[in-house]
């Protein structure tokens, strides 16, 4: 079964091509790796399955939707800024998830946010940077979802908390469900995937199982990307 | 789903009116009572300085509540915000259609707030009166009541201001479909759409005119407004800004469908 499918996708603004003729399958059960330098694509392709953007030609299909309502009912995103309103206390943003998302288990989130010592009668425009970040991913973390997309999750965080980050991405994302990860710290994150994506220049340049990959070029993939996009 | 974004629309808007309904009626209380114990020249000016806070909390109240609807359209739409509000399981349609009902209903409430601060600050026997003789006149040419004509003309500035709102979200739509220079272009277009529509409205009213010799003399001649025009006049605006304002509304929603490019 498919969870999500990218066909032919090509995004341009104004006559720049971004993305170039994307074809992507991504199957449930799954730690995807979008891997990549910095501005090859991999937001804006994160930024089309999640509806930030409009195609100029392909299509997206989710579970069998195009992108709309029941894509988003699936889907549990993480951007790569805040997005929550900063005026709000973090106990009136997790209410507002509840409300919205069927699949948001408030009860998780009390307990992540707990964990992290974060107050949930703080204004979130009264924490920092870091911590803003780690409400965030309580809170998609904390959904029942069938595909998490987190973009550059451990970008701006100290290495200490990285490995936090990913144990908690780990540890609480729904069994059977598939999680894409994009990132360029692929050292931080390689023990964890199972399949990778290269990207490169809007183009996908290499798709693997992450283990065959290691076997068959007998190094880490953080040692492939090196090699590959040697610049 | 359209409930629960109204719920948090009319917070984000409501959070900062408050605090200038607040501070309106305060002013107009205070206004009203130097105004009663006006004894002294000190008292006078005191009273008078109030008069001018009330009236500019009047004017800050009208002009937040555009802009704070604009802002907040930019924001949620178009911002670091809008990560969260495009990937929310709910459909375009809701989302213009929350910001619609957010401008009408805050709009309502703020001239609701702006005729109860009047009402504090001046109300009086003698006001009433001027007031009663000002409106008379017309009321009685137009063959209604004063409250009718105060009504009437409510309602042609509460459609015209929903307009020149809704043409704001119509400049930051188009303007958000370029790649760049966002803001400059919603300023741009949405001055364009504005100019575009009152040259509708023109265009109609004088369509209307044809058939009525004295709006004609609107077009035609430098004469003062004749007062028995003033109703077809009235009834002639509302007319042509309800229209323009759902055509709009209908456009706006069609184009937002399309999809956005948030940065």
């Amino acid at each position: 079964m498919k969870l999500l499918e990218c066909k032919n996708i090509t995004k341009k603004f104004d006559n720049k091509e971004i993305l170039h003729d994307i074809n992507l399958t991504i199957k449930p059960g799954k730690i995807i790796g979008l891997l990549g330098k910095n501005g090859q694509g991999k937001t804006t392709l994160i930024k089309l399955i999640n509806d930030l953007l409009t195609p100029t030609s392909g299509e997206i299909l989710v579970k069998g939707n195009k992108v709309g309502v029941e894509t988003k009912k699936v889907i549990s995103y993480l951007p790569e800024r805040t997005c929550l309103d900063k005026s709000m206390k973090v106990c009136e943003i997790v209410k507002c998830y509840e409300e919205f998302y069927e699949n948001f288990n408030s009860k998780k989130a009390y307990k992540l946010l707990k964990d992290l010592d974060l107050d949930i009668n703080e204004k979130l425009a009264k924490m920092s940077k870091g911590m803003q970040e780690k409400v965030q991913l309580v809170l998609v973390m904390s959904r029942d979802a069938d595909l998490y997309i987190l973009d550059e999750p451990l970008g701006g965080v100290d290495p200490a908390t990285r490995d936090y980050i990913l144990d908690t991405i780990l540890s609480n994302f729904k069994e059977g469900s598939s999680v894409i990860i994009s990132t360029h710290l692929i050292a931080d994150i390689e023990r964890i995937l199972d399949e990778i994506i290269f990207i490169d220049k809007g183009r996908i340049v290499l798709t693997s199982d992450a283990d065959e990959l290691r076997t068959k070029e007998n190094c880490s993939i953080d040692e492939v990307f090196r090699r590959m996009f040697k610049c | 789903m359209l409930a629960k974004l109204l719920k948090y629309d009319f917070k984000k808007i409501y959070k900062f009116l408050i605090i200038f309904y607040s501070l309106a009626i305060f002013f107009a209380i205070l206004t009203r009572i130097f105004f009663q114990i006006d004894n002294s020249f000190v008292m006078s000016i005191v009273a008078k300085i109030c008069s001018g806070a009330t009236i500019s909390m009047i004017v800050s109240i009208i002009i937040n509540n555009v802009m704070r609807l604009w802002v907040k359209f930019k924001n949620t739409l178009y911002d670091d915000e809008s990560y969260l509000t495009h990937t929310l399981p709910v459909t375009k349609n809701s989302l213009y259609i929350s910001k619609i009902i957010t401008a009408i209903l805050t709009m309502l409430t703020s001239v609701i707030v702006i005729a109860l601060t009047l009402f504090i600050a001046y109300y009086s026997k003698e006001n009433i009166e001027t007031l009663k003789n000002l409106i008379l006149p017309i009321a009685d040419i137009l063959d209604s009541s004063i409250i009718g004509v105060v009504i009437l003309f409510l309602a042609v500035l509460l459609i015209e201001t929903l307009n020149i709102i809704q043409v704001g979200f119509t400049g930051i739509i188009l303007g958000h479909k370029a790649n760049n220079n966002k803001v400059a272009l919603s300023v741009i277009f949405g001055f364009a759409v504005y100019m575009f529509t009152q040259t509708i409205s023109l265009l109609g009213a004088f369509l209307i005119s044809l058939f009525n010799k004295d709006m004609m003399n609107l077009f035609i001649t430098n004469e003062v407004i004749n007062i028995d025009m003033i109703k077809a006049l009235a009834f002639v605006c509302i007319v042509i800004y309800t229209s323009i304002f759902i055509i709009n509304f209908i456009i706006n929603i069609l184009i937002f469908k399309k999809g956005v490019n948030v940065d």
